[in-house]
Order: structure tokens, then sequence, then C-alpha cells
């Protein structure tokens, strides 16, 4: 792995783990708000969680938060501040390969989606339980097709926001409505029309819904599972050409 | 049969939109060469560098670098080039001893303590001063051991004693026998730097010839001046005999100060006549135009049609 490329993947996920905004956004911030909206409505299935333990229903829908963290935050910011400061300039100077720099950013993003994830289940299952996984292969799926769409919306996000802190800005506005209404916020069940309405047109709440319903048995979300793998495909085409060094 | 040329450029042409940046360059490196492109801000010298670099698609024109087309090879040439960008940076926390395994894949310890960054090596790129930051860059750009470092800006915004510190680097490398092309529109680095200079001006190459070569075609005369001292010293008859120095051009009087003008030889021959007339005056001083003043006075003359001469002297100052 002493390739350029190899060099830059490893270096890119190094230079991760010291980005403040990635360690609160990905690693903390979902796993602070699933013990806290996990422990709200106690553990009795519910007709508003879809039948199941919201405690449960919480768990299995956390995993898109830390997506969306990574896709609206950690990725726009990290990629808007190497093009408002020049690095990728440098980099490209340095002959590093065109689509090297892409491949980075989909490794780092990936690899911190998979990261945040790990931890947020391991501090969910001694104090919520982890529910059982009914279809195991539509929920790696939606999950997989998740990050990758969402690594590429963040990588699309960074190439065209100006600055680091419009980055941010946006980022910000894009991320929390996502989370309340597309997976960490209250069920679908007791929002009103309107509300679940716009919930039902954002990308993460298609995420959620292939993930979370195959997980628990709920339904199979066959319709956001299409929605989400041709954003994955679209976003990640277009992320590939926007960030070729 | 002599080296080839490292960097040949013929009829360069870049435009942006309707605007045309670079008009028709012709620029040659040749081995073991140091270059200094200069000019104002936007006289096209960094499009220029970016396309030899192969960072820019030229629309007209024939670049050969180290034997390739940079718009046809960009990827296999950047490798074997060593650049240090204009306002460009790296990642805050990566640190100075993983940027430079980035850049080369090994550890680079003999150039770190080369340039004085071996103890810097675990800190982060946010945490060094601007000059460390730009012996960095220079380290980056050498650490691959390059036929041609192409070096834009080098020590902008750098203090004094840090931009000594990188011309001595520099100096190192026309020791090592590395071509370097020098972008700057600092002259007094051109100057101290470069075997030859390339000035342009609104995308066009004025004058080309070495430091010295330029400062004889362009700059106005050399001049000496002194005041007369009361008693003994140089007579009135002296002081017209001057006039007759080989390299004297113009002898004249300001109140108690006399102003002379010539060519470099005139300085020697001046100061002996001094010397023999009886006391040197002591405040006795000699100006040489720089290769600022050549530039200046170069410029001035082009631009006289189209620009006034105050835009022109600020932007370059």
């Amino acid at each position: 792995m002493n390739t350029a490329a190899g060099r830059l993947v490893r270096t890119e996920l190094t230079l991760m783990t010291r980005e403040l905004l990635t360690v609160i956004f990905v690693f903390v911030f979902p796993v602070v708000t699933m013990l806290i909206i996990g422990g709200s409505f106690g553990t009795r299935p519910s007709a508003a969680f879809d039948g199941v333990d919201p405690a449960h229903w919480y768990v299995a829908s956390y995993l898109t938060v830390v997506i969306a963290a990574t896709g609206l935050i950690m990725m726009p910011v990290h990629l808007a501040s190497y093009r408002e400061r020049g690095v990728l300039r440098r980099f490209a100077a340095a002959g590093f390969p065109r689509w090297s720099f892409a491949l980075a950013q989909l490794v780092t993003g990936l690899v911190a989606i998979a990261a945040g994830s790990a931890i947020l289940l391991v501090v969910a299952a001694p104090v919520y339980g982890l529910p059982p996984m009914h279809q195991m292969a539509r929920v790696g799926a939606a999950f997989a097709l998740g990050a990758v769409a969402f690594v590429a919306i963040g990588v699309l996000l960074g190439t065209v926001l100006p600055s680091a802190r419009a980055a941010q800005a946006v980022g910000m506005i894009l991320f929390f409505p996502s989370f309340l209404l597309g997976s960490g916020g209250p069920p679908p069940h007791v929002m009103g029309s309107a509300l679940r309405g716009i919930a039902g047109y954002l990308p993460l709440t298609r995420v959620t819904d292939a993930v979370r319903a195959p997980w628990l048995g709920t339904g199979t979300a066959t319709g956001s599972l299409i929605v989400v793998a041709v954003l994955a495909v679209a976003a990640a085409a277009l992320a590939v050409r926007r960030s070729a060094l | 049969m002599s080296e080839p040329n490292v960097v040949t450029v013929r009829g360069l042409r870049k435009r942006y939109g309707d605007r045309t940046v670079v008009d028709g360059v012709d620029l040659d490196v040749a081995a073991g060469e140091i270059v200094g492109l200069i000019g104002a801000n936007g006289a096209g010298k960094t499009t220029t560098v970016e396309c030899i670099q192969g960072l820019r698609r030229p629309d007209a024109g024939l670049l050969r670098v180290l034997g390739l087309d940079p718009a046809a090879e960009p990827e296999r040439l950047r490798t074997m080039i060593g650049s240090q960008l204009q306002s460009s940076a790296l990642p805050d926390r990566l640190r100075v001893g993983e940027a430079v395994r980035l850049f080369s894949g090994r550890d680079g310890a003999d150039l770190l303590e080369q340039f004085g960054l071996a103890a810097r090596r675990r800190h982060a790129f946010a945490s060094l001063s601007g000059g460390e930051r730009q012996r960095l860059f220079l380290v980056l750009a050498l650490v691959n051991r390059p036929r041609l470092v192409i070096l834009d800006e080098l020590t902008q915004g750098l203090d004094p004693a840090a931009r000594r510190s990188v011309w001595a680097a520099v100096d190192q490398l026309r020791t090592d026998g590395t071509s370097v092309l020098l972008v700057t529109h600092e002259l007094d680095e051109a100057e101290r730097l470069c075997d030859r200079v390339v000035a342009m001006r609104a995308g066009r190459v004025l004058e080309s010839g070495s430091p010295a070569e330029l400062v004889d075609r362009h700059a106005r005369a050399t001049t000496i001046t002194f005041t007369r001292l009361p008693g003994p010293g140089l007579t009135d008859t002296g002081l017209t005999a001057l006039l007759e120095l080989p390299g004297v051009t113009e002898v004249g009087q300001l109140g108690g100060r006399v102003l002379i003008s010539g060519d470099r030889t005139a300085i020697a021959h001046v100061g002996a006549a001094l010397a023999q007339a009886g006391p040197v005056p002591p405040d006795l001083s000699v100006r040489i135009p720089s290769l600022e003043d050549a530039l200046l006075d170069l410029l001035e003359r082009d631009a006289r049609a189209d620009t006034p001469h105050r835009e022109l002297t600020g932007v370059l100052r």
C-alpha cells in the first residue's frame, strides 16, 4: 500500500480521527441522542412505533444518523476546506492520480460510517439490547447503498460550496431537519400530515425506512431500497467526476 | 552535443472566457539553469507555469517539459517535477513527517535535516511558522529528487530572515545541478537567485536575459553623488574634467552637491580622480540601478501607450 493512492487513503483516514467536528458529529452525537431518545418512550411495543419496542425502533433507526452526519457535515466541511485552502491543487501538482482523492474520500466516509455505527451498536447492546435482524441481506444492502449515497452527496456538497464555513452552515441546515424528520426524531405516525409529507421526500427518510423495516420485520421497504440505490449510483457518478484531481 | 532544454515553450496561449491571459509566450529552461519569470500581478506568470505543470490545458502552443507534453501526460509529468504552488496549503492536522511520507513514500530525514525541520517532524502543519511552512513546501518539492523544480512566489509573506534561509536553499539547488523555474514579482529575489530572467506583461514576454544584462539594457545610469568640501579638494576645473573620464556621461551640481551619471566603469574612474584631488568627500555615495529599476523603466516604456505610470508601478511594487 505504498502507492500514491494508498498513502493518500491512509493519510485521510488518520486525519479523520483528528477532526473534532467528525469525532463529535459522527461518533458522539448519534450515541448520546440515541441514549436519550431511545429511553424516552419505554420498552413496551407501541402502535406509534409499528408495534415494536420503541427503544429497538430507535436503535434500528440511528445507524442512519451516523450516515447523515458523515454525508451532510463531515464530508462537505472537509472537502470545502481542502478546496478553499488549495490542498487539492497541491495534491494534483504532486502527481497523485486523478481518481485517488475520490477513492480516499469514499473510503474515509465509509470507514467513518462503519466505525460510528459499530460504536452505536456497542453502546446500545447493553442498554437497550439489539433487536433481532429479520432480513439481514436487505438491511446490509440498504445500509451500504445509503452510506455510498450520503458519502457521495457529501463530496458533491463539498465541491459546490465555496468555503468550509459555508459547508458547515449548509450542512447543519440539511442535517438537523433530516435527523428530526427522517431518522432520530418522532415516529412518522405521530407527525402531522404536512410534516409526514415533507419527511417522505427526504433522502434520509428513505434510507432509514430501507434499513429499519427489514431489520424489525415490519416490512420490506422495497420502494425505499430502489430509491436509495438510484440515489447512490447517481450521486456516486457525479461525485467521482467532481472530485477528480 | 548540448543537453536538450528541460522546458521548451513556443507560442503558448491561454484564455479565460474572453480574456487572454497568456498571449504567445516563448520560454526555455536549460538543464541546471535557474530561470526567473517576473512581472506584475496578472502578467500571466502563474498561468504559464500551470500549463507547464499540466494543471491547465493551453489553448495553443507547443510545450515540452522533460521530453513530455504536459497536456497529454500530466500525471506522469507531475511525478517528475517538484512543485511549490502559490496560495496552497496542507491539511492543518497533517504532521511534518507525515507530509513527507505522503508525498514520497519515504521519511526524507536528510532533507528535513538540511532545511532545519528535523525537530518539527511531529508538529502539525497548522503550528508551523510562515518560514517553516515554505521550507516544508521546498522539502516536498525536492523529496522525489526531481530534475525540474517550479517555485511560485516562494517567499511571499516571509520575514527577511526566513527569506534568506529559503534563498540559501535555492542556492543549494544550483549547486546540485537542479533546474529551477522561479515565478516571482519580488525583483530583488530574481536578481539574487536567477541565472536568467524572463519579464512578462499582459500575457506577453517583454524581455529576457541575465539580471545584469537587463539592468545594462534598460536601467537608467549609475549615479555618484558627494558634497564639495571647502578648502583643498576638487577644483572647478577638476570638476569639469570629470566629464572627460571613461564611462561618465553627465556632471551637474544641485545646491552644494555634485551629481555624476554614467555606466558602472565610471565608479572606478571618478573614485580615483577624487582620491587624487585631495580628501575624499565623506558623504560620497554610489547608486547602481537594480533589476527593479530596469524592469520599472522597461515596463513604463512599454505601458506608456495604454497604462498610467502610477498604476503600473504601484502594482509592481
